[in-house]
């Protein structure tokens, strides 16, 4: 789904939010998309359920073949793979002090996040949409302010946020509404920083559509865009420092000098090949980890919890937040444009060498000129593609990104066993196993 | 507020340059720049516009560079230094390679850069100078730590801060507004041959500004006073607002309300912010169409806001009462509003426009000579596609042979005595002398 995509460059089309549906509803048995269709899944019987999986395995693997015309049996027994694995306990290996498994891996134990967050996030949007509204007198402004908070976001990183928040809470014995409701400003604040970004993204890449809308810049004005993208930051600021707590603002005030910084280093870099995957990965961290990293951290900030709990929480973002950039960056070459047939290999046109490629160098070292000049001569998007395809790149981002979510899976666990810590749990399965 | 940098240095030719010597220079660094034109227009003007007469100005009384050279050796040090060091920062260092690939492009992102490294010591350090005044003119309370406090200059060091702040929020709004328009349909959206400099110009820009921003959330945050934090964050807000405030161009510049648009009973008193909740914005609803607290409304937005509530946001540093907050943001609002009355009024002085020169449509003159002949509004609305249509040579005709030059002299003065009455509640120190200098100096230009 493009608006998860911290890049987001590219349109998403129904299709592809439905192959997503059925992703999600082969994992978790329902939709993610649709709260409402998946209580009723969630309350199928087994039975059904089993059927309904069987059939959707079919559409599945149809709308894969119609969406994916250039991907080879390589990816598609890949995600074979995938969630034949997400099945078996192979991760269990890891132990933890707190949690004493149940008789089955956690992700058997059917858990959807956004069911156990209902009262948080159900009027989500209707809050940041009423906040926005409350600080201008300008029409125009709010409109394009609150235009991409139409509740068509799957809001990862306020659920993400907010089941740490209640991991938390659990862990610490503390479950006051007070602290909760502090919470969610926090998870607040996460999502309109990233709509702020998002918003600044549009006039900076010129793209078109967003979210399969016409994005900001194609209907407004960029100078106003401009200002609407400062004017959701200092409206998420005030709310913010309305909670009165320095460490909290420190922390949040983190994430902006990260994302900005990571837009730096995007803009070019002249560095070795050795330096490049470090770059890549410092890169990642500031323009998509850090948010989700810090956020997390500041609800255990405010929830009083020690510096070691307020780690752990912080680990578990960092690593979501790269396991979630890389499978991202690896999306982008086995997504395709519904219309063109082409593959959209987004990054790459923009001069990207994002992490399959640079795993596919080692074993195309023709790759390394393509990258130094972003891949600006003609033919270059298209050979790299070919080659990433050729190599294990696909295969080697996935890998990582599989590391990444195991660990923030064994961070979770050094929390008080709760549905919410085991809803962390079930993320980073959602993460790593996305179609977008 | 930038536009006071070329007053300065207006200021320091004067005082070093024989009187023909003098003329040159001026033309280069001419003063007719105008607030709420783009950036481009303004700097076009700085560079081409050729000499306006001013062989009658009488020998001013209050001199202006004395006064703020003065004010610099009251706070310590001279406060152009107080942007050094986020210029010194990777990123920035990043930003001025990027923008070698812009040079001889017609990007407005190159003038601002360029205005304000060329003319840096001059333009950058007015606003976060009268923020440390302000400090050490109020003083703080002794509950304060010794390790706070900058003795030396007597001020605290996280009000310097506060002034850096100050200056980078006020440079990002800036930089964000010379991101070129460039939507399919405006002429600038056209020209694929420029479209890829300005595509590539808006990137630099956006980055730049959100630097600025993001760096400042940061120093703000460390200051630990979320009082300030929320105050300064809501003048952030006021600079966004003060964009979408009426008609306007393709390329965002204001255009004043048709005249008879609104049907209202001009108020006593003007209106400002709610005291009480700084989320709440500027009521600019209930004075439109009553052209100077229209006026008042947009550049409180546009300036006032910021340097009110910095200078505000200081004193809650120092630990000083709500009463002496209010002054202070009473005085940081009044003293921009006469600032930026001041430069208003300059484009009208002399009776001629000079050539290729231009001024805001929402400056206060041609507001007030629209209260006085709406019929002036005809030669306005060709600037509804874009403000460079409008035969600005006639407009400043009508408006020079009208009253509104007289208005906004008026205006001026109104809000400096605003300005000097409200820094009667500061104790006599040499800090408040100085801003009393700078402000009769002001009047004076």
């Amino acid at each position: 789904m493009a608006c998860l995509s911290t890049s987001g460059r590219v349109a998403c089309g129904s299709r592809r939010q439905q192959a997503h549906k059925l992703i999600c509803r082969l994992f978790l048995n329902h939709s993610l998309h649709s709260r409402q269709s998946s209580q009723l899944v969630a309350g199928d019987t087994p039975g059904h359920a089993r059927k309904y999986r069987a059939t959707h395995n079919e559409q599945l693997a149809r709308s894969f073949h119609g969406l994916s015309f250039g991907i080879n049996q390589d990816y598609l027994s890949l995600l074979q793979t995938s969630h034949s694995c997400s099945q078996p306990p192979n991760l269990r290996s890891h132990s933890s002090v707190h949690t004493q498994q149940p008789a089955g891996p956690v992700r058997e134990i059917q858990i959807d996040p956004y069911i156990i967050l209902d009262d948080e996030l159900k009027y989500f949007y209707d809050d940041v949409r009423d906040l926005l509204q409350s600080g201008t007198s300008q029409p125009e402004l709010d409109t394009i302010a609150c235009y991409y908070f139409d509740g068509q976001g799957k809001a990862l990183r306020p659920m993400v946020t907010m089941l740490m928040a209640k991991a938390l809470n659990y862990h610490l014995n503390n479950e006051s509404h007070q602290l909760v409701h502090k919470q969610r400003q926090i998870a607040l604040f996460s999502e309109m920083v990233h709509s702020a970004s998002l918003v600044h993204d549009d006039v900076i890449d010129q793209s078109d559509f967003r979210r399969g809308k016409p994005s900001v810049n194609a209907l407004w004005n960029h100078k106003k865009v401009t200002m609407a993208g400062d004017y959701i930051l200092s409206i998420a600021s005030i709310m913010i420092s309305r909670l009165r707590s320095d460490d909290v603002t420190i922390v949040l005030s983190q994430i902006l000098t990260d994302l900005v910084q990571g837009e730096f280093m995007q803009l070019g870099s002249r560095e070795t090949e050795n330096e490049r995957f470090a770059h890549y990965l410092t890169k990642t961290y500031r323009k998509t980890a850090s948010l989700i990293a810090n956020a997390l951290k500041a609800t255990a900030v405010i929830a009083q919890a020690d510096d070691n709990v307020a780690e752990v929480a912080f680990q578990y973002g960092r690593n979501i937040g790269l396991a979630f950039q890389l499978v991202d960056d690896m999306l982008d070459f086995v997504s395709s444009t519904e219309q063109m047939g082409k593959p959209t290999a987004a990054d790459l046109k923009l001069g990207l060498a994002t992490a399959p490629v640079l795993f596919a160098c080692e074993k195309y070292p023709e790759l390394n000129p393509m990258v130094m000049r972003r891949f600006s001569e003609p033919g270059d998007v298209e050979r790299a593609f070919e080659l990433v395809h050729k190599s294990h790149g696909l295969e080697q981002t996935r890998f990582l990104a599989k590391k990444h979510c195991n660990e923030a899976i064994r961070l979770a666990q050094e929390l008080t066993e709760s549905p919410y810590q085991k809803g962390l749990q079930v993320v980073a399965d959602l993460v790593i196993n996305r179609m977008k | 507020m930038n536009r006071v940098g070329a007053v300065i240095m207006q200021q320091i030719l004067r005082q070093r340059m024989q009187p023909r010597q003098l003329q040159l220079c001026l033309d280069q660094v001419s003063p007719v720049e105008l607030p709420h034109l783009s950036t481009f227009t303004q700097l076009r003007c700085t560079s081409t516009s050729t000499a306006s007469n001013k062989q009658v100005t009488p020998p001013p009384r209050h001199d202006w560079n004395r006064a703020v050279s003065e004010a610099e050796r009251i706070v310590g040090y001279p406060t152009s230094f107080l942007s050094l060091r986020w210029l010194l920062s990777d990123e920035i260092a990043n930003v001025a390679l990027h923008l070698r690939k812009l040079v001889g492009s017609t990007h407005p992102l190159m003038k601002t850069a360029k205005h304000l490294l060329y003319n840096g010591k001059n333009t950058m350090q007015a606003w976060g100078l009268i923020v440390l005044l302000v400090s050490k003119a109020a003083g703080h309370a002794p509950s304060i730590p010794d390790v706070e406090q900058d003795k030396s200059a007597g001020v605290l060091h996280s009000q310097r801060a506060l002034a850096e702040v100050t200056e980078m929020i006020r440079i990002s709004h800036l930089v964000h507004n010379s991101v070129v328009n460039l939507q399919s349909g405006t002429e600038a959206g056209q020209d694929a041959t420029t479209y890829d400099d300005m595509s590539f110009g808006n990137k630099i820009g956006l980055l730049t500004g959100d630097y600025l921003l993001g760096h400042s959330s940061a120093e703000l945050a460390n200051l630990r006073n979320q009082e300030v934090v929320e105050l300064i964050s809501s003048a952030v807000r006021d600079f966004s607002e003060s964009e979408f405030i009426g008609e306007r161009d393709e390329q965002n510049n204001p255009l004043p309300f048709k005249p008879g648009t609104f049907q209202r009973p001009s108020l006593s008193v003007g209106v400002d912010f709610n005291e009480h909740d700084v989320m709440t914005p500027m009521p600019i609803g209930q004075v439109m169409g009553n052209p100077e607290q229209e006026w008042e409304c947009r550049n409180i937005l546009n300036a006032g806001s910021l340097l009110g509530k910095s200078c505000q946001a200081s004193l809650k540093l120092a630990g000083q009462s709500e009463q002496m907050q209010r002054h202070a943001y009473r005085f940081g609002k009044h003293l921009a509003l006469a600032w930026q009355a001041c430069l208003d009024a300059e484009s009208f002085q002399c009776p001629t426009l000079p050539l290729d020169a231009t001024f805001s449509l929402v400056s206060a003159p041609v507001l007030f000579h629209l209260e006085h002949d709406p019929s002036l509004y005809k030669l306005l609305e060709p600037g509804k596609k874009s403000v460079d249509l409008i035969d600005y040579n006639q407009i400043h005709k009508a408006i020079v042979a009208g009253p509104a030059l007289a208005k906004t002299k008026e205006l001026q003065r109104k809000h400096t005595a605003a300005a000097l009455s409200v820094l009667q509640h500061f104790p006599a120190t040499d800090a408040r002398q100085a801003l009393e200098n700078i402000i009769l100096a002001m009047q004076d230009l």
